[in-house]
C-alpha cells in the first residue's frame, strides 16, 4: 500500500521501548504530570495506570465505568485523575496508589470530558450540555448549561483564566470567578474539537461540516477553512503558536497563524499517509510532527525543514491517541488496545 | 452508503406514542437470534434483556450547511454511533427508537452527512409502527404520521383486533396511496416475523422496487368504466345530482363483449380526457367516438341519451364513480341495463399537500449528464418535499446497473452487478408531498438518449 521504504528511513529516530495490551480500544490516554506513568481508558471502560521502567511498563486495571469511559485528565500536581464516562459519572483516582478517592455525580449520564485546569487544581466536567467547576474539595463552585447541544470538547485558557465549551453553534468562553458573562463564538454548525494556541491567541475549532475555524480570542473574528473531505477530529499547535497541523484527509495541512493570521493563506501540505489521517500531535517541546492514518501506518516529520517523513512504522492496529511526554517519548494508544511507547531520539530538539 | 459485509445494520423504528414501538423492540430483543443488539432510544421505555445495550439520548437536531446542501442532522446519533462503532465487533445489529412526534428525516440523512458512519453502517429499513385504532384520528392532518409513513420500508398496522376489518382496508389502502413502496403487515400486540423487520436490506434495491404492480400504474383521468353490450337504438343515461357540479364522461365502442377489450380502450379514453371538453345540458344526445362530453349535473331530473349507431359492444368511462350520482342507464323503455364488466380506476390525487408515490418504470438508457442535471435541479428544487427516492438506472455505455437512493436533498449512487439478459430499464420511486406525476415523467424520459 505504501509506497515509501520505511526501512529506509532512520530506524533510530523511531525506537520502541515497551508495549502493553489493555485487550480494548483505548479512548483517551494522558501522561502523569513530572512522572514515568500514564494512565488510559478504554472504549468499553476499564481505567488503567501504566508505569515505564525505561526499558518495559507494568500496568494495573484500576476500576471501570459501566457504560463505557470517554475521557480522563491528570491534575497539574499529578496527585490525582479524573476519569469520566457513560454512566454519569466522573471518578477520581489517587495518582500514585491508584485507589479510587471519590464519585461525582456530573449531571447527565454522557460525560463527553473531563479537565484539570493544569495551573490550579480545579476540575472541569461536561455532561450532557451542563459544564460544571469543582474545587479540591471535589465541590461544585461554577455551573452552566448555556449550550445548545451536548457539549462536544473543553479546553482550559493555556495562559489566563478562562475555559473554552465546544458544542452545537460554536465556542463559550466562561470566565468562572471574574464578573464577566461567558463569551460566544457562534457559528452556525456543530464544533467538535477545540484546540487554543500555546499563547491564547487562538481558538481553532474541527467542525462537523468539514470546516476549521480560527477564532481570534481577543477580537472575536473567525477566519474559515473550507474544502476538507471529512469532518475534522485532528488539531495540534506546534509549540511556538505559529503552526497549526489539521486532519480531517489523508494529507496534513499546516496553516501559518504568525502575523495577520490564516486567512487568505494557503496552508503548506504533506503527503505520505494513503488513508484517513486519526491522530496528529506536534512535540510539545520540540519540532516534530506524529501523524497516525486508518491503515496504522505512524508517521513523524520535521515539517519546518521539509516536506519529508523522517520515521514512519506499521503499528498493529490503528492509532486512536498520541501523546508526547515531556522530553522525546511518544506513547501511541491503539484500536486493538495495545499501548505503545516510542523513544524518538531527542534529535531536532 | 455501503452495503458491504463489514458495515452494522440499523434499523429505525418510528411510530406515535402508543403504538407498540416498546412491545416491538421488547419482542425483537427477547427473540433468541443470537444476536446482539444495541440500542438507542430517545423515548423512556421499559426494555433490555442482559446481552444487549441499551443507551437514552436526547434528540438533538443539528442544521447542517455543506456546500450547497443544507439539512438536518441528528448530533445525538452522530456522538453515539461514532461511540459505538468503537466497539462494533461486539454488536450484530443497531436499532433506534425514536419519540413518537419525530421526523425520521433528521435520522435518515445522518447517514448520508457523515463520512464516518457512512463507511460503517448501513440504514437497513425504516420501520414505522401505527396503531390503527387512532391512527385514522391523526392521519389527514398529522405531518409527523405522514412523515412516518412515507419513509417507511416497512409499515406494522399494529392493534388490528380493535378495528373492523372494512376500516383496516380502507386504512391499509390509504396509506399504499402514500407510500407505495413500503410492505404493509397487519400485527397484534407487535407480533411478525423477524425476518420481516430485521436485515431487510433496505437499499437492496431488488427488494425495495418489488412493487406493488398498481403502483407504476398512471394515475387515471376517470375513476370509472363500464362496459355494455348494446343493440342499435338510444338508450338513457339517468343521473341525480352528486357532489360536484358537472361530469366528463366518454362513450366508445369496444372491439368484444370481454375485459381485455375494455383494458384495449383505456389508452384512448386517457387521450380523449386530455382534449377539451363539449359541455351538454340535461337531455343531450351523445354519440361513441372520441368526444369528450362534459354533462352539466345541475338539476333534478338529468337524463342524457346514449345513441347507438349498431349493435356491439360499447364502454362508458365517467370522471366520478357512477354512485355518487346514482347513475345508471336504461334502454328506450326505462329498463335497466348493467354493465357486463366494469373497472374502478384509481383516482388522480390532486389534493396538493398531499404525500404520495411517484414510480416510474421505462426502457431505455439514460444519458449521465442529462440526468444528473435534471435530478441536481430537482432535488435543489423540490428536496424539502422529497422524503425519500429510490431507483434502478440504466445508463448508456454502462454494463452495470446504477442503484441509488436518497433522503431529501441527498443522493447517493453506484454501480452495482452487471445487468441480465432482457433486464434492462429504469425504475425508480419518488415518496412525497406535491409531486407532479406528469412533469417527473416528463423531466425524466427527457433524459433517455
Amino acid at each position: 500500500m505504501l509506497d515509501i521504504d520505511l526501512s529506509m528511513l532512520n530506524k533510530g529516530l523511531l525506537a520502541e521501548s515497551w508495549y502493553v495490551a489493555l485487550g480494548d480500544y483505548i479512548i483517551d490516554l494522558a501522561w502523569a504530570p513530572k512522572a514515568s506513568k500514564l494512565a488510559a481508558v478504554t472504549v468499553e471502560g476499564s481505567v488503567f495506570l501504566i508505569e515505564d521502567h525505561g526499558g518495559a511498563a507494568t500496568f494495573k486495571l484500576l476500576g471501570e465505568h459501566a457504560a463505557g469511559a470517554n475521557s480522563l485528565s491528570w491534575r497539574g500536581d499529578g496527585a490525582e485523575f479524573a476519569t469520566a464516562g457513560q454512566d454519569g459519572l466522573v471518578k477520581v483516582w489517587h495518582g500514585t496508589s491508584g485507589e479510587q478517592i471519590c464519585t461525582i455525580e456530573a449531571g447527565d449520564p454522557w460525560v463527553a470530558k473531563v479537565a484539570y485546569n493544569p495551573r490550579r487544581n480545579v476540575l472541569a466536567t461536561a455532561a450532557g450540555r451542563h459544564l460544571k467547576l469543582w474545587n479540591d474539595q471535589h465541590k461544585v463552585f461554577y455551573e452552566s448549561s448555556d449550550h445548545a447541544s451536548t457539549i462536544a470538547d473543553l479546553g482550559w485558557n493555556p495562559v489566563a483564566p478562562g475555559i473554552a465549551v465546544a458544542a452545537y453553534n460554536g465556542i463559550t468562553l466562561h470566565m468562572p470567578g471574574t464578573e464577566k458573562e461567558p463569551r460566544k463564538y457562534q457559528w452556525k454548525g456543530s464544533s467538535l474539537v477545540l484546540a487554543w494556541s500555546p499563547e491564547a491567541k487562538y481558538i481553532a475549532t474541527g467542525e462537523q461540516d468539514s470546516t476549521v475555524h480560527f477564532w481570534n480570542v481577543k477580537s472575536g473574528e473567525d477566519a474559515q477553512m473550507w474544502g476538507f473531505p471529512t469532518k475534522v477530529l485532528e488539531l495540534s499547535w506546534d509549540s511556538s503558536g505559529r503552526w497549526l497541523a489539521t486532519g480531517g484527509a489523508s494529507t496534513i495541512c499546516l496553516w501559518d497563524c504568525g502575523g495577520k493570521g490564516p486567512a487568505g493563506r494557503k496552508p503548506k501540505q504533506y503527503e505520505a499517509h494513503l488513508n484517513k489521517l486519526t491522530q496528529l500531535a506536534f512535540q510539545p517541546d520540540g519540532k516534530l510532527l506524529a501523524s497516525a492514518d486508518a491503515d496504522s501506518f505512524l508517521f513523524l516529520w520535521e515539517p519546518f525543514k521539509h516536506e519529508k517523513i523522517v520515521a514512519g512504522i506499521s503499528l498493529s492496529s490503528s492509532a486512536s491517541c498520541l501523546r508526547w511526554s515531556k522530553g522525546s517519548q511518544l506513547a501511541v494508544g491503539q484500536r486493538d488496545g495495545n499501548v505503545v511507547l516510542f523513544r524518538t531520539n531527542g534529535r531536532a530538539r | 452508503m455501503s452495503i458491504a459485509n463489514s458495515t452494522v445494520p440499523v434499523t429505525v423504528l418510528t411510530g406515535f406514542l402508543g403504538s407498540g414501538k416498546t412491545t416491538l423492540l421488547n419482542r425483537i430483543l427477547s427473540e433468541n437470534h443470537g444476536k446482539r443488539i444495541a440500542v438507542i432510544e430517545n423515548e423512556f421505555g421499559e426494555i433490555g434483556v442482559d446481552n444487549d445495550l441499551v443507551i437514552g439520548a436526547e434528540e438533538e437536531i443539528f442544521e447542517m450547511n455543506n456546500g450547497c446542501i443544507c439539512c438536518t442532522v441528528r448530533g445525538d446519533l452522530i456522538r453515539i454511533l461514532g461511540n459505538l462503532m468503537k466497539r462494533r465487533d461486539k454488536f450484530d445489529h443497531i436499532m433506534i427508537e425514536t419519540t413518537g412526534m419525530a421526523d425520521p428525516g433528521p435520522v435518515a440523512q445522518t447517514f448520508f452527512m457523515d463520512d464516518e458512519l457512512r463507511e460503517a453502517m448501513s440504514l437497513d429499513g425504516v420501520v414505522t409502527l401505527v396503531d390503527a385504532k387512532h391512527v385514522m384520528l391523526h392521519i389527514e392532518d398529522s405531518d409527523e404520521v405522514k412523515e412516518q409513513i412515507a419513509f417507511a420500508d416497512v409499515i406494522l398496522l399494529n392493534k388490528v383486533d380493535l378495528v373492523s376489518s372494512a376500516d383496516l382496508d380502507q386504512l391499509e389502502a390509504r396509506i399504499h396511496s402514500m407510500n407505495s413502496a413500503a410492505k404493509i403487515y397487519r400485527t397484534r400486540d407487535a407480533v411478525v416475523d423477524m425476518d420481516k423487520v430485521l436485515n431487510l436490506g433496505g437499499f437492496d434495491l431488488d427488494r425495495a422496487l418489488e412493487v406493488d404492480p398498481k403502483f407504476l400504474e398512471p394515475e387515471y383521468p376517470f375513476e370509472w368504466s363500464g362496459l355494455f353490450e348494446l343493440e342499435a337504438g338510444d338508450y338513457r343515461l339517468v343521473l341525480k345530482p352528486g357532489p360536484d357540479p358537472a361530469m366528463n364522461l366518454n362513450f366508445r365502442s369496444a372491439s368484444a363483449a370481454s375485459e381485455a377489450a375494455m383494458r384495449d380502450t383505456v389508452e384512448k379514453a386517457v387521450l380523449v380526457f386530455s382534449d377539451d371538453e363539449v359541455a351538454l345540458q340535461t337531455g343531450a344526445v351523445i354519440e361513441p367516438g372520441e368526444q369528450l362530453s362534459q354533462i352539466d349535473l345541475e338539476g333534478d331530473e338529468l337524463v342524457y341519451t346514449l345513441r347507438v349507431p349498431a349493435a356491439g359492444s360499447y364502454v362508458l368511462f365517467t370522471e366520478h364513480h357512477p354512485d355518487e350520482f346514482e347513475a345508471f342507464v336504461t334502454d328506450a323503455q326505462g329498463k335497466r341495463l348493467d354493465a357486463l364488466f366494469t373497472r374502478e380506476y384509481k383516482p388522480d390525487h390532486e389534493h396538493d399537500e398531499e404525500v404520495t408515490s411517484v414510480g416510474i418504470s421505462t426502457p431505455g438508457d439514460l444519458d449521465l449528464e442529462k440526468f444528473q442535471g435534471w435530478l441536481r435541479d430537482l432535488l435543489a428544487n423540490q428536496g424539502p418535499d422529497i422524503f425519500r427516492m429510490k431507483g434502478v438506472l440504466s445508463f448508456r455505455g454502462a454494463k452495470e446497473r446504477y442503484v441509488f437512493q436518497g433522503v431529501h436533498m441527498l443522493f447517493d449512487g453506484r454501480m452495482d452487478r452487471p445487468w441480465r439478459e432482457g433486464e434492462r430499464a429504469n425504475s425508480l420511486i419518488f415518496i412525497g408531498r406535491n409531486l407532479d406525476r406528469e412533469a417527473l415523467n416528463a423531466g425524466f424520459n427527457a433524459c433517455l438518449t
